[in-house]
C-alpha cells in the first residue's frame, strides 16, 4: 500500500471551447519530488490551479492524506498544507522579508504590531534553513534567489507540508539553481514533498524521483525518473497525432531583406543573427521566457537593443521607436491584441488606419470618407466578419479581432510582419484562416517572422525555423530537418 | 446638454425675466469666453490621457507680462494697435514654452496621467514665482483708455476669440493625424506605442497646445478686467477641468471632444450665472457646482455603458 500524500482523481476542466484537462488522475507520493511536465498550454498550470483552490474542476476528487477534500479557494488550500510557489514572485518589494512572510497575520501587542517579536521569529525561521539575509532587510535590496528563498520560508511558515514550485529556476544562475536543489533535498529529508514543473530535463532527472508527463490535457505516462530517458519524456511531451492539416503554399523564396546581427539586449537576448528572405515564412520556436518576444519587440524598435546591428534590403538601419521600426517596413503583430493590439473601445475604422493615416488624407485633412472606404476594403479582403465597420473591437471574436490586427499592418505597407502568437486564444477554424492568410501574404512577397508557442504550427508553417533558449539561438533548422523532438532537444538545452 | 442649458434657461428666466435679456447673455459669453479657451486646452491634455494643473500659473504670467507690455507701451492713454498684436503673439509664446516644458518632461518619463499631475502641478508653483517676481507682487492697473487692446475685452469680442480657437481646435482634433494619435495616446497608450505612433511627440504637442491656450486666456481676461495680478490665473486649472469633465469628456482620456468641452462651459457659465441671479450664496453655489461635477460623471459613465450594450446587440 503506497502512502500518497495527493491522489487528484479523474480530474476535468473545460473552458469555453477547450477542454483543458481530461480525466486527469494524477499522485504524488509523500516525501517524493514529483515532475510535471509537459508543452505550454498541456494543461499543467490548470491543474495545479484546481489543487490550489483557484479552479473548481468540473468533474473529480481530489483526496488528500487518503482522505476526500474539497478545497475551495487559495486560503483552504493554504489551511490543508498546500503551498505554491510560482514563477512570478507575489512578494512586496518596498517592505521586510518579515513584513512579506507575516503580512495577513500580524501579532499585535495591546493593539500594537509586536514588530520585535515578528522579527525574531522570521528571523529563527531563516536561520533554521540556512538564508543568508536578515528578516529585516527589504524585499527590493535581495537577488532573485533571495526572493525565491522568501517564497519557500512563507509557505514553510503556513506549514505547507506539499509545495508546487512551478520553473523555480527559470530566474535563478546555475549556481543558484544548485543550491536551491540542495534546499529542496534538505526539505524533503524533513518530510515535504514537492511536485517541481519545470521545462528543463536535466533538472528532473537531478532532482526528482517520479515524472508525470501532460499533452494536451491528458496524463500521457507517470514513471520513476530512473525508468526515463530524456529522448522518451521529450516524444512524449510533444508526441501528439497531427489533428490539423497545415496548408501548403508553394511559392519562390527571393533574397535577404532582413538581416539580423548579433543583436543584443542586456540580461534578455544575445548575440542572435539570422536573415529573413522575400516570401519566407521564418519560425521562432522556443520556451515561454526564451527571448522570443523581446527579440521581436528589439527588431520593431518597441525596446531599446544595446549591440548588434539590422540590416534591411542590404542597408543598415537605426531602430529606435516603433516608429523607425514601420517606417522602415517592419510590422509587429503583439502577443496580447487586446491590450496592446487594438484599442478595444475604438471602432475598426479607427483601428485599422491608425498605422498609416496618411494613406486617408485628403489635403492636409483626414476624410472620414476615404478612411472608411479603406478600411472597408481592407476588412473585407480578409473576410473580418462584423455586422458593421462602426463596431468597437471589442465585440469582435478573437479570430476577427485578430484579423483587425493583420488588416491594421497590411493598411501601413509593410514588408516585414512579426507575428508574436498569432493565433493564441482563437478557434481551430479561425486558426486555419489565418494560416492561410499567412500563406497569401507569403506569395504577395511579404516575409513574416512567426512566433508561436504551439510547436505543430511553427513546425507546420516555417519554411526554415530558429530556436532561442535563455535569450540565446541554439539553433537554426530548415524545414526538413525541424521535428518536434529536434526543436524540444534544443530549447531545453540551456 | 443642450437640455440642461435651455432648463436652467427656462428656470432661470421664469423667476428673474432679466436673466433672458440679450444684455445678460452677452455678458456670460464674455465672462466665460476665457475659461472655456482655457479649458479647450485642457480637453487636449485630458483626452491624451493626461492633465495640466500649471495653467492657472500660465494665466497669471501671459497676463502680467501682457499688462506690463501694454502699460509701457500707451501713449497718451492710447494703446497702439501693434502692442495688441504683440502681446497676444507674446502670451501664446509664454503658454507655448511652459506647456513645451510640461511636455517634454512628460515624453521623458513617458508619464500618463499620475505623472501628469505632479509634473503640471510642480510647473504652477514655479510658474506662479516667476509671475510674482516679474510683478514683484503688485496689482497692475491699466494706464490704457482706448485702442485696439482695449478692444479684445468689448462685446462680443472675447466671444469671437472663443470660437475661433474652438473651431480650430476642433478642426486639429478631428480631422488631422496628430488629432487621431491623440485619441490613440490617450484611449492606450501601449498599442498607440504598437502601432507605430511616435507618442513622445504627441504628447509634447498637446501640452503645447493646452498651454497655448492658456497663455491667449491670459492675454484676453487682462483686456476684459483692465488689470493683472499675479492671482490672475486662481483655480483656472479647476474651473476648466469642471468644463471638460462636465462636457462629458472621460477623466481617463482616449474619448471625448472640443464641442463637447464648449457645452460644458456654456452650461457651467448658465448655471452659475442663474445661481447668482436668483440671489444664491456663494456657499451654496459651491455646494451646487459639487453636485453638478458629480452628476455630469455620473450621466457620463451610463451614458457610456447604455451606448456599449446598444453596438453589442
Amino acid at each position: 500500500m503506497q502512502d500518497y500524500i495527493l491522489e487528484m482523481k479523474d480530474i476535468t476542466k473545460t473552458f469555453p471551447g477547450v477542454v483543458a484537462l481530461n480525466k486527469v488522475s494524477f499522485s504524488v507520493r509523500r516525501g517524493e519530488i514529483h515532475a510535471l511536465v509537459g508543452e505550454n498550454g498541456a494543461g499543467k498550470s490548470t491543474l495545479m490551479k484546481i489543487l490550489n483552490g483557484v479552479y473548481q474542476a468540473d468533474s473529480g476528487e481530489i483526496h488528500l492524506n487518503g482522505e476526500r477534500t474539497v478545497i475551495r479557494d487559495t486560503i483552504d488550500a493554504r489551511k490543508k498544507g498546500i503551498g505554491l510557489i510560482f514563477q512570478e514572485f507575489n512578494l512586496v518589494n518596498t517592505l521586510s522579508v518579515a513584513e512579506n512572510i507575516y503580512i495577513n497575520r500580524l501579532k499585535t501587542r495591546r493593539g500594537r504590531v509586536a514588530w520585535k517579536e515578528i522579527n525574531r521569529e522570521t528571523q529563527l525561521l531563516l536561520d533554521g534553513f540556512g538564508f543568508n539575509f536578515r528578516a529585516t532587510d527589504k524585499i527590493e535590496d535581495l537577488s532573485a534567489a533571495q526572493k525565491q528563498q522568501v517564497e519557500i520560508a512563507k509557505v514553510l511558515s503556513y506549514n505547507a507540508k506539499l509545495v508546487v514550485m512551478d520553473e523555480p529556476t527559470s530566474s535563478l544562475t546555475t549556481s543558484e539553481a544548485e543550491k536551491l536543489f540542495g534546499i529542496i533535498d534538505r526539505l524533503r529529508a524533513e518530510g515535504i514533498t514537492f511536485v517541481y514543473i519545470s521545462h528543463k530535463l536535466d533538472e528532473i532527472f537531478r532532482l526528482c524521483d517520479t515524472a508525470t508527463v501532460l499533452r494536451d490535457g491528458n496524463i500521457i505516462e507517470t514513471r520513476e525518473t530512473k525508468d526515463f530517458t530524456t529522448e522518451q519524456i521529450i516524444e512524449r511531451m510533444v508526441g501528439r497525432s497531427v489533428d490539423m492539416e497545415y496548408p501548403r503554399r508553394n511559392c519562390p523564396i527571393g533574397e535577404v531583406v532582413l538581416k539580423v546581427e548579433n543583436i543584443t539586449r542586456t540580461g534578455v537576448i544575445r548575440n542572435i543573427s539570422f536573415e529573413l528572405h522575400r516570401g519566407e515564412i521564418l519560425g521562432i520556436a522556443g520556451l515561454v521566457a526564451s527571448g522570443r518576444t523581446e527579440l521581436a519587440e528589439a527588431i520593431f524598435g518597441a525596446e531599446r537593443y544595446d549591440g548588434g546591428a539590422i540590416e534591411i534590403n542590404g542597408k543598415k538601419v537605426a531602430i529606435h521607436s516603433t516608429n523607425d521600426g514601420k517606417r522602415h517596413s517592419i510590422g509587429l503583430l503583439t502577443e496580447d491584441r487586446k491590450e496592446t493590439g487594438l484599442v478595444l473601445s475604438y471602432d475598426l475604422i479607427r483601428n485599422i488606419t491608425i498605422t498609416n493615416l496618411d494613406k486617408v488624407k485628403r489635403g492636409p485633412f483626414l476624410s472620414a470618407r476615404l478612411e472608411q472606404e479603406l478600411a472597408t476594403r481592407h476588412a473585407k479582403e480578409l473576410s473580418v466578419k462584423t455586422p458593421s465597420m462602426k463596431q468597437f473591437a471589442m465585440n469582435l471574436s478573437g479570430g476577427n479581432q485578430q484579423k483587425v490586427v493583420f488588416a491594421k499592418w497590411l493598411f501601413s505597407d509593410v514588408d516585414i510582419l512579426i507575428l508574436d502568437e498569432p493565433t493564441r486564444g482563437i478557434d481551430v477554424g479561425a486558426k486555419y484562416e489565418i494560416y492561410l492568410l499567412m500563406n497569401q501574404l507569403a506569395a504577395a512577397g511579404k516575409s513574416i517572422i512567426m512566433i508561436s508557442s504551439e510547436l505543430p504550427e511553427v513546425l507546420g508553417m516555417s519554411d526554415r525555423l530558429i530556436v532561442l533558449s535563455g535569450g540565446e539561438k541554439v539553433g537554426e533548422l530548415d524545414r526538413d530537418h525541424a521535428t518536434a523532438e529536434a526543436v524540444m532537444a534544443l530549447a531545453v538545452k540551456n | 446638454m443642450v437640455l440642461a442649458i435651455v432648463l436652467i434657461t427656462i428656470f432661470a428666466s421664469t423667476v428673474r425675466p432679466a436673466f433672458l435679456s440679450g444684455r445678460n447673455i452677452t455678458n456670460i459669453l464674455r465672462a466665460y469666453s476665457t475659461i472655456g479657451i482655457a479649458s479647450i486646452g485642457m480637453a487636449y491634455a485630458i483626452i491624451g490621457g493626461g492633465m495640466d494643473l500649471s495653467i492657472g500659473s500660465t494665466i497669471s504670467l501671459s497676463a502680467v507680462v501682457t499688462m506690463l507690455i501694454i502699460n509701457a507701451t500707451t501713449v497718451d492713454t492710447v494703446s497702439p494697435w501693434w502692442a495688441a498684436l504683440l502681446v497676444l503673439a507674446v502670451g501664446i509664446a509664454i503658454g507655448a514654452v511652459i506647456g513645451g516644458i510640461n511636455g517634454s518632461i512628460m515624453a521623458i518619463v513617458n508619464g500618463r496621467m499620475g505623472e501628469s499631475f505632479i509634473i503640471t502641478f510642480a510647473m504652477q508653483i514655479v510658474v506662479g514665482a516667476v509671475a510674482q517676481a516679474v510683478v514683484q507682487g503688485m496689482f497692475q492697473a491699466a494706464a490704457y483708455k482706448s485702442g485696439l487692446f482695449k478692444q479684445f475685452g468689448i462685446g462680443f469680442v472675447p466671444v469671437v476669440f472663443f470660437v475661433g480657437v474652438a473651431v480650430v481646435m476642433q478642426l486639429i482634433l478631428m480631422k488631422t493625424k496628430f488629432g487621431r494619435c491623440l485619441y490613440f495616446l490617450g484611449a492606450n497608450m501601449s498599442a498607440a506605442k504598437m502601432a507605430g505612433i511616435r507618442i513622445r511627440q504627441v504628447r509634447l504637442l498637446s501640452h503645447m497646445l493646452c498651454g497655448m491656450c492658456a497663455g491667449l486666456a491670459g492675454v484676453l481676461v487682462v483686456s476684459r478686467v483692465n488689470s493683472a495680478s499675479v492671482l490672475q490665473g486662481q483655480n483656472y486649472e479647476l474651473d476648466a477641468m469642471v468644463c471638460v469633465a462636465v462636457g462629458g469628456t472621460s477623466m481617463a482620456g482616449g474619448s471625448g471632444s472640443v464641442g463637447k468641452t464648449v457645452l460644458g462651459v456654456l452650461v457651467i457659465g448658465f448655471l452659475l450665472t442663474a445661481l447668482n441671479v436668483l440671489g444664491v450664496q456663494s456657499n451654496e453655489q459651491l455646494i451646487v457646482r459639487g453636485v453638478v461635477i458629480i452628476v455630469a460623471v455620473i450621466l457620463d459613465t451610463i451614458n457610456k455603458q447604455a451606448k456599449l450594450r446598444e453596438v453589442a446587440r
